[in-house]
């Protein structure tokens, strides 16, 4: 895959900016494409649900096709809210497999969340593993099986702990991500 | 072998959820799809097989119970996870009594949703391997390569109507007429075939390392004991256990035996506690054990306990008319094994093979069978690549002495070793039996390696 897709990321609701530039950095060195952070906002207060203090994902999916990105864009919403899918308690983000738009929430993947002390670093890099999962999937690619690619499927926030901010070969290859730095593992498990 | 990935059918009369669950499902890489309806997924389910059904337990029309009871009509396997809400944890329940594999209670965790359902697929994947593993024991069956005459048709007769119950058994027939290959197939017949089948050849081993293989040792219990051991009899819990030359067994392990038999009870070596074992016996012998018992070397209340149901192989020669077709299928067996492209017998070869007494019976037989095919040059095999043949076939059966059982073994053995110039090793191999063994029997014959 050899499309020039290039990452938007865009804030929904308050994010702290430095959070937004640390993200895109990090991003920008791991895709080697553009990765520029929108100068709008989207308001959540639409997607709240206050019987379940939430705030609805795939709302917020369809308001971040709006306007349409434009072709090659992968726009990516990074929120500090707690997010949910109807059926579900919550997650940690969502995206449309093969489509445009992604959602990675901070909320629940902060260390304090679980009574832990907070950590910025693990914030951060929780962050980023999350939203390149969430590209991952917008760039179609599903549920990895290798324990540390982005794409391994991580039901706790200790489980994406276990993984790194990067690709496996299979997958970088697949979205046309450089394959960077010594892998490790097998993988093909 | 790789294996397929399960599919997932998710029935739900609110589209949110429909897509909430196919959406996850499909980037966990599940082929996914949906229905509306409990009419609707049958309607689905009756043009392809779903492993595991997600169901609504509440939906107009056809409610997740009814559709539940539907699949299960039609396939039992299929893994239904039924969906609820907290309100009707009871009707969840209900579902789970009529067969439901597991419920989840919305909204639910992501976590255990993804845990129900990867159990849910790991259940069908053991199921599926079971069978695959049942199929392949199945095939893996021995074949009774003894022959399909008059005699031979008896024998499978009885195996197959003992093969049902757990009675013991007494397989009985001359060396290499495929005892053991009897008590295969008894095994592999019976109730117990997905137990293990645990042979001991009885006279392979001294008194002291055949009652510790029988009924194991605890550590230290003698000398060498360094670690606690399982016997021969624990490890055939829940299978058969098949006692090879039970002729040769000494006394003090036959009492020991027949009450293990008995009571199916056993302790270890150097042990106090009483271990419950479940087996059954299968015993073979070539020994008259009637005679033995006359002698007092055998114990008349073990030979009735292993003698309840009897089945007696009859040797080679008293069945000519298996001659040619066991010779036939060993020739193909080995040919294609080594790949080699003899395809069959001269009738020259054919005829000697007719004539001959084949004493060693069917392992002589097919051993013939592999040194004719590894001399053959040709397609076919001659009586020139049968030279063991042409040195006793019944015409010079010579000395009415030398037809004793004794004497022929004793004269197969020595032959066989001397075709491997008295490597004991290869000797046992050919033989088809342990150097142990082959070393006792070199010793009662009074055979001796050549010096010089």
């Amino acid at each position: 895959m050899s499309q020039p897709w290039q990452v938007e990321l865009v804030g929904i609701g308050s994010v702290v900016p430095s959070l937004l530039r640390t993200l895109r950095e990090d991003l920008a060195g791991i895709l080697v494409r553009p990765v520029w952070i929108s100068t709008s906002h989207i308001d959540p207060m639409p997607f709240f649900d206050p019987r379940r203090g939430q705030y609805a994902a795939h709302s917020i999916l369809e308001r971040l096709l709006q306007p349409p990105p434009k072709e090659n864009v992968q726009r990516i919403g990074i929120t500090e809210l707690d997010l949910f899918l109807p059926v579900f308690t919550h997650v940690f983000g969502a995206a449309q497999l093969g489509g445009p738009v992604g959602l990675a929430s901070l909320y629940r993947l902060r260390p304090e969340f679980e009574g832990s002390l907070p950590d910025l670093d693990r914030t951060h890099e929780r962050l980023l593993k999350e939203v390149l999962h969430e590209l991952g999937h917008t760039l179609a690619l599903i549920h990895c099986r290798i324990p540390w690619c982005a794409m391994g499927a991580s039901r706790l926030p200790g489980h994406v702990d276990l993984k790194d901010s990067a690709f496996c070969n299979p997958c970088a290859d697949r979205i046309g991500v450089p394959i960077n730095g010594l892998q490790l593992f097998d993988e093909n498990p | 072998m790789k294996q397929r990935e399960p599919n997932l059918l998710i029935v739900d009369d609110e589209l949110h959820v429909r897509e909430s669950l196919g959406h996850w499902f499909s980037e966990d890489g599940y082929e996914v799809a949906t229905a509306s309806s409990g009419k609707e997924a049958l309607a689905v389910l009756g043009r392809q097989h779903f492993d595991v059904v997600i169901t609504d337990i509440k939906m107009p029309g056809m409610d997740g119970i009814e559709l539940q009871r539907r699949i299960h009509e039609t396939d039992p396997d299929v893994a239904v996870v039924v969906i609820t809400a907290y309100a009707s944890v009871s009707t969840a329940v209900q579902a789970l009594k009529e067969g439901a594999y597991d419920y989840l209670v919305k909204p639910f965790d992501p976590e255990e949703l993804s845990r129900v359902v990867e159990k849910a697929c790991e259940k069908i994947r053991l199921a599926e391997e079971n069978v695959a593993l049942k199929q392949q024991i199945a095939s893996a069956a021995p074949k009774l390569v003894i022959g399909k005459s008059r005699e031979m048709e008896r024998v499978m007769e009885l195996v197959e109507s003992v093969a049902a119950t757990d009675a013991t058994v007494l397989v009985r027939g001359e060396s290499g007429t495929g005892k053991e290959l009897v008590a295969r197939l008894i095994h592999t017949q019976s109730p117990r075939a997905f137990g293990p089948m645990v042979s001991i050849n009885c006279g392979a081993l001294p008194e002291g390392i055949l009652e510790s293989e029988l009924f194991g040792h605890e550590k230290g219990s003698f000398t060498g004991a360094a670690g606690q051991r399982k016997g021969k009899l624990e490890l055939a819990d829940g299978g058969t256990l098949f006692l090879d030359e039970i002729g040769e067994i000494p006394s003090k392990v036959q009492v020991e035996l027949l009450r293990a038999l008995e009571d199916h009870k056993i302790t270890r070596v150097g042990g106090n506690q009483e271990i419950k074992v479940d087996f059954r016996v299968i015993c073979a012998t070539n020994r008259d054990l009637e005679e033995a018992v006359r002698e007092g070397t055998f114990r008349e209340d073990l030979y009735y306990r292993i003698n309840v149901f009897e089945i007696d192989i009859p040797p080679l020669r008293e069945r000519p008319e298996d001659i040619l077709p066991i010779a036939e299928h060993f020739l193909k067996k080995f040919s294609s094994a080594m790949g080699r492209g003899v395809t069959c017998l001269s009738p020259g070869a054919r005829e000697m093979m007719l004539r001959y007494e084949w004493p060693g019976n069917v392992r002589e037989l097919a051993n013939a069978v592999e040194r004719a095919l590894v001399v053959c040059r040709g397609i076919e095999i001659e009586p020139l690549h049968l030279p063991i043949l042409t040195r006793n076939t019944s015409q010079d059966a010579g000395d009415p002495d030398d037809l004793s059982m004794q004497a022929i073994e004793k004269k197969h053995i020595l032959r066989v070793l001397k075709l491997h110039e008295f490597n004991v090793t290869h000797t046992a191999k050919t033989l088809e039996i342990d150097r142990v063994t082959l070393y006792n029997k070199m010793r009662k014959y009074g055979i001796e390696r050549p010096t010089g």
